[in-house]
């Protein structure tokens, strides 16, 4: 019951409580929450060592600060200050304003949402921050924004400083894509029905200022336990009348995802080829790598690599559907692929089954868990290590494609979808 | 010379000594099992046993996941285990003297193998602590050893197959505290220890209502809210599903 998915990633920025000074039982709370998170980490972490650190002195030297913590967002840097020290992604607090609407006895489809958006896509390329896709039916799709088109404003911010912030802070990380296409959707997001101001220059370089209403983003809202609820959905259709195609946005909800590669392998039975594209996919359930996997593989035994928690190990065995599919196999990635996604097109291209297309994933691949603390903020903490079956692990290296293709704003302008091109080039190539 | 023979043969017969003490010490391991029986009900009443129906919950607490399980059981053999998860949907497993299988959204359809599958359907015999003569080769008591501050009788029992499962009864109720057991599957060697507390009559016999079980760092509670001693149940719920039977046919061909 592994669950992997980088909250934190995806709500930074997303909410904002600061200034508001403590009460005492608020001041209590967050003591509280600080012990909570370091024995946590002091008896959960899975190298017993803690890498090294003395994590005694950790605590004793952070101890004041929550103490002396004025408001919820000085505590909360403390906090994730902690555990900055382990170097490891999966690890953060989120504030518990997320768990606003879970917390809420509306209905669960009636629950408002801060993810709502414009349904635009973007990616950074070469700086600059790129529309790679509008959904149908969004209020982007209405105002006709097209792939290409580079945002150079999302309210009053200019998005061109932010990107060179970014890229210099994480110039050297795997996760340098990932923070830099989540600094420009958290903030296109906000409330269902707000609007948010977005320059562009369009096709002709030509700027282009729109007013887009956010709007409910596509899928099903789901629960998972602590997992701040998210949109889910999984689509499959056919390229070509010999190439099946399935793309879904998160390792979630396995019974509609089954039900989507159920379809896909009944409506493709004869097909020459498979795509499935994990690219912008965080990832989600880890055992769900496996259970996607299952449909394409029909060997048993086979398995995506191995989790190490402490004092025990788990193999992540793919366990073969009754009728996989047996042909080429094609996994588009990219560097907001991560977690889940990287376990599952890393091990997939580990044992051979898969050829990948597309860019470096994100190097974040920790199974981890998130726990709510007595101050009512989110904490997620990874509990085991990862190791592929090429014997590497994911976290900091990412899953490298055999075939790296770019995406380039003249491509996307001209409609082209280079990474998915080349995957099917490759299909046709297999005999 | 024969100062160090001596001495040898005395550190022999002392720690043989201490063996037979500490073996006439403790109460066989039948003993230990057929109390529990008894003060859970006693043979008469689980004799009476024909099928069960189980409800509860189950919770992974740290990560607020929360589930709904049901389970039946008919003698002899016969299990057929649902549990339905919020945001990861039901998981089955079943067993029927023969095939013991799993499906889930997430994994698919397996049938299990190998120790697994021993292991299965050791666990899905009918009343396996009454019958437990006819499961184990052998039931030890091995020391004791507080649990939760109580004396409790270690009992290693040894199955015909598959791996020892340990079991600790309190020696003053005679009831089940804590079992640990190593289950073995392709997914690797999961070590497991489980509490039971709440104990409470359902029918005649008492039945602990909570269990507390920890997989390295993991804590899953679950919580039995109801059980049917006799209630019929319908045939099809052990019946294979037709997802693992093509998986059979698969691996038949």
């Amino acid at each position: 019951m592994n669950r992997r998915i980088l909250v934190v990633a995806l709500v930074a920025g997303a909410v904002a409580v600061a200034g508001q000074p403590l009460t005492p039982a608020e001041r209590n709370a967050n003591i509280e929450s600080f012990e909570q998170v370091w024995k946590t980490v002091r008896d959960k972490y899975w190298d017993p060592r803690i890498n090294g650190l003395d994590w005694q002195a950790v605590h004793d030297e952070l101890r004041p600060k929550i103490e002396a913590a004025k408001d919820m967002d000085e505590a909360r840097r403390v906090l994730n200050g902690m555990l900055d020290r382990l170097k490891q992604t999966h690890f953060g607090i989120f504030p518990g304003d997320i768990y606003r609407d879970l917390d809420s006895t509306d209905s669960k489809d009636d629950r408002e949402s801060d993810e709502a958006n414009p349904g635009i896509d973007v990616r950074v390329l070469d700086g600059r921050a790129v529309v790679t896709g509008v959904e149908p039916g969004s209020p982007a799709a209405a105002h006709d924004v097209k792939p290409g088109w580079i945002i150079t404003h999302i309210g009053k911010i200019e998005v061109a400083p932010v990107i060179a912030r970014i890229s210099k802070q994480f110039k050297d990380s795997t996760l340098l894509d990932l923070r830099l296409s989540r600094a420009a959707l958290s903030r296109l997001q906000g409330p269902t029905d707000s609007v948010v101001h977005v320059d562009f220059w369009d096709a002709a370089d030509k700027e282009v200022s729109l007013d887009l209403t956010r709007a409910r983003p596509r899928g099903k809202l789901t629960h998972l336990g602590n997992m701040p609820p998210q949109y889910v959905w999984s689509e499959w259709r056919k390229l070509r009348p010999d190439i099946g195609y399935v793309r879904f946005n998160m390792f979630m909800e396995p019974e509609p995802l089954a039900a989507t590669m159920a379809e896909a392998m009944r409506g493709c039975q004869d097909c020459q080829g498979f795509v499935i594209d994990v690219r912008g996919n965080p990832g989600g359930i880890g055992g769900l790598a496996m259970g996607v996997a299952g449909w394409f593989m029909d060997r048993a035994g086979v398995q995506l690599g191995t989790e190490t928690l402490r004092g025990l190990t788990v193999n992540f065995v793919i366990f073969p559907r009754p009728q996989p599919f047996r042909g080429p196999l094609a996994v588009l990635v990219d560097g907001s692929s991560a977690s889940t996604a990287e376990i599952f097109a890393g091990g997939l291209k580990d044992v051979k089954r898969a050829r990948i297309f597309g860019t470096r994933t994100a190097g974040a691949a920790l199974p981890s868990v998130i726990e709510r603390l007595s101050n009512g903020d989110g904490f997620q903490y990874a509990i085991a290590n990862y190791v592929s079956q090429g014997g590497k692990p994911l976290e900091g290296i990412g899953v490298i494609p055999d075939e790296e293709v770019r995406l380039t704003r003249k491509q996307l302008l001209e409609g082209k979808d280079p990474v998915l091109e080349a995957a099917i080039e490759w299909i046709g190539r297999q005999k | 010379m024969r100062s160090k023979r001596s001495f040898r043969i005395g550190v022999v017969l002392a720690v043989a000594a201490g063996a037979l003490c500490a073996a006439d010490d403790l109460p066989k391991g039948e003993a230990v099992l057929d109390r529990y029986i008894e003060v859970t009900g006693g043979k008469a009443a689980y004799s009476k046993l024909h099928s069960e129906i189980t409800t509860g919950t189950m919770e992974f607490k740290a990560m607020g996941l929360k589930g709904k399980l049901t389970g039946y059981a008919l003698e002899p053999d016969k299990r057929y285990t649902e549990i339905v998860l919020e945001g990861i949907g039901k998981i089955q497993e079943g067993s029927n003297g023969e095939v013991a299988w799993g499906m889930s959204a997430m994994q698919g359809p397996r049938v299990k193998e190998g120790d697994e599958r021993a292991e299965s359907l050791l666990q899905s015999k009918f009343n396996p602590d009454f019958t437990w003569r006819d499961l184990y080769k052998s039931a030890e008591t091995a020391s004791v050893e507080q649990i939760d501050g109580k004396d409790c009788y270690k009992v290693v029992l040894t199955p015909k197959t598959g791996s020892p499962i340990t079991k600790w009864y309190d020696k003053q109720s005679g009831l089940l505290t804590k079992m640990a057991l190593t289950s073995k599957s392709p997914m690797g060697e999961i070590q497991s220890d489980s509490a039971f507390s709440d104990y409470r009559k359902e029918g005649e016999i008492t039945v602990a209502h909570k269990m507390v079980t920890h997989v390295a760092t993991v804590e899953l509670v679950m919580t039995v809210e109801n059980v049917q001693y006799n209630a019929e149940i319908p045939k099809d719920k052990f019946e294979i599903p037709e997802e693992v039977k093509a998986l059979m046919n698969k691996t038949a061909k």
